[in-house]
């Protein structure tokens, strides 16, 4: 009970520091780190998800009309809700968390354990604008591109491959597609991995920095509890973010009176 | 007499520690224990104390700072340890020049002579060095990269914690340059050895 309300209390911390450090992104140093946590989160990710994401598309479509007996309105319909809406920023959640999560967090579990941190206390550099704010706002945006990355590609990729699979043209299933499309799911699913960005690397930055001892058996236990606590985290604010739009959780099953 | 740029004391049951150290001088400091080593330069290097210490940094006692004169004093001081603390996924160059970009204080051109010049002393070759990362590098040429780092940002008082912990036996002929060079930066620096009775 104490460690959560531990966690629960320095991660309110972590991101009032952040959100008061965001200046210090233009410092040399801090920029160039921004830079390569967007790299590496957002470019290197996105090579690894474009044969998954494209087959995602396709499996909806085909799984809607063939076992479902859809119609092209109600398959179409389904794969914008599904992967705009909700698996898209799930999908790019669940990548960040094992490629960058994972790393962050045994990253600077290391540099803590190591004395790394505290040479750069004793060098005058916060650790909050050093480390923690080029993380966390490099996750976020990157959570947030490749959530875009992976929509596009399964929306498409299910449009272009579908007919290959089911009796339906493509044309058929873009105009339906562009119909059927708001702005409104887009602006949903950005803010919605911005936040999963910012959940995930504050999560991992905050379990790096505070081992549970400073060995080197720490580490696993931190990237465990960063990971796990990051997943159970985002389907927390995917669940609380489809009810406060939509009024809608657990995929209808509690609907609110609006 | 010059006045003393460091002052400490600490008392606990098991020993009492008591050194002054004159600005400018060199001295070597026999610590009873590692737990009393790391008391002192923590205490130093955070120009902060524990109850049982009295710490007098430059003339002036710690325990009356403000948070910005802390800032200030803890800028004029500077420690090469065995733990050396580079950046693991910075190479040489960005972890020397790391606190002059970040601080915004010294010029990248000046910080890269200062570099070239420094681990230049100690006969190795910068431009290999510099675009190393530390798990490249040997201890030697770890501490010499931290000592580096610390010159740019001139410290008054230098601490060198167990300069040969960690070094082959060949490579602890080396240390006598650490002081050299610092002196070649600093004249009028302190130099402080510290190191434990076992280690001496």
């Amino acid at each position: 009970m104490l460690q959560a309300l531990r966690e629960i209390e320095g991660g309110i911390s972590l991101s009032l520091n952040v959100a008061a450090r965001l200046p210090s992104l233009r410092k040399a140093p801090i920029l160039e780190s921004f830079l390569r946590q967007v790299y590496f989160t957002g470019v290197t990710a996105s090579t690894g998800v474009v044969l998954r994401a494209t087959m995602l598309g396709v499996l909806i479509i085909a799984v809607m009309m063939d076992m479902l007996d859809a119609d092209v309105d109600l398959a179409v319909k389904i794969l914008l809700l599904l992967v705009f809406r909700e698996i898209g920023p799930l999908a790019a959640a669940v990548v960040v968390i094992l490629r960058t999560g994972t790393a962050i967090s045994a990253e600077m579990a290391v540099m803590r354990i190591s004395g790394q941190t505290r040479a750069l206390n004793y060098l005058g550099i916060d650790l909050y604008e050093y480390l923690v704010v080029p993380r966390v706002v490099g996750v976020m945006l990157a959570t947030a591109a490749l959530t875009l990355y992976i929509q596009i590609l399964a929306v498409f990729g299910g449009l272009v491959l579908s007919p290959f699979i089911i009796e339906a043209s493509f044309m058929e299933l873009a105009g339906r597609l562009f119909d059927l499309f708001t702005p409104v799911d887009f602006v949903y699913s950005i803010i919605k991995s911005l936040l999963f960005g910012f959940a995930i690397a504050g999560v991992c930055c905050w379990h790096g920095l505070n081992p549970p001892d400073l060995t080197q058996n720490a580490v696993p236990k931190v990237v465990t509890r960063a990971v796990t606590q990051s997943a159970m985290l985002v389907l927390v604010i995917n669940a609380l973010f489809a009810y406060l739009v939509f009024g809608i959780l657990f995929f209808g099953l509690v609907k609110a009176n609006l | 007499m010059s006045a003393a740029a460091l002052r400490y004391e600490r008392k606990t049951s098991e020993h009492r520690v008591a050194l002054s150290v004159a600005q400018g001088s060199a001295s070597r400091v026999h610590l009873p224990d590692e737990k009393a080593k790391a008391h002192l330069v923590t205490a130093v290097l955070k120009a902060r104390t524990e109850p049982e210490e009295e710490l007098e940094l430059f003339g002036v006692k710690t325990a009356d700072l403000a948070p910005r004169e802390r800032r200030r004093v803890r800028a004029r001081v500077g420690a090469v340890s065995p733990v050396v603390g580079l950046i693991n996924n910075l190479n040489t160059w960005e972890n020397i020049s790391l606190p002059a970009a970040y601080h915004r204080t010294t010029p990248l051109e000046k910080v890269a002579e200062l570099a070239h010049e420094v681990i230049g002393a100690f006969g190795a070759d910068a431009d290999s060095m510099l675009v190393r990362v530390p798990d490249e590098l040997s201890m030697l040429e770890r501490k010499i990269a931290a000592f580096a780092r610390l010159l740019v940002s001139a410290p008054e008082l230098m601490i060198f914690d167990a300069l040969e912990e960690g070094l082959s036996h060949s490579e602890c002929k080396c240390t006598a340059r650490f002081e050299a060079v610092y002196r070649a930066y600093q004249p009028a620096g302190t130099v402080i050895y510290v190191d434990t009775k076992e280690d001496s």
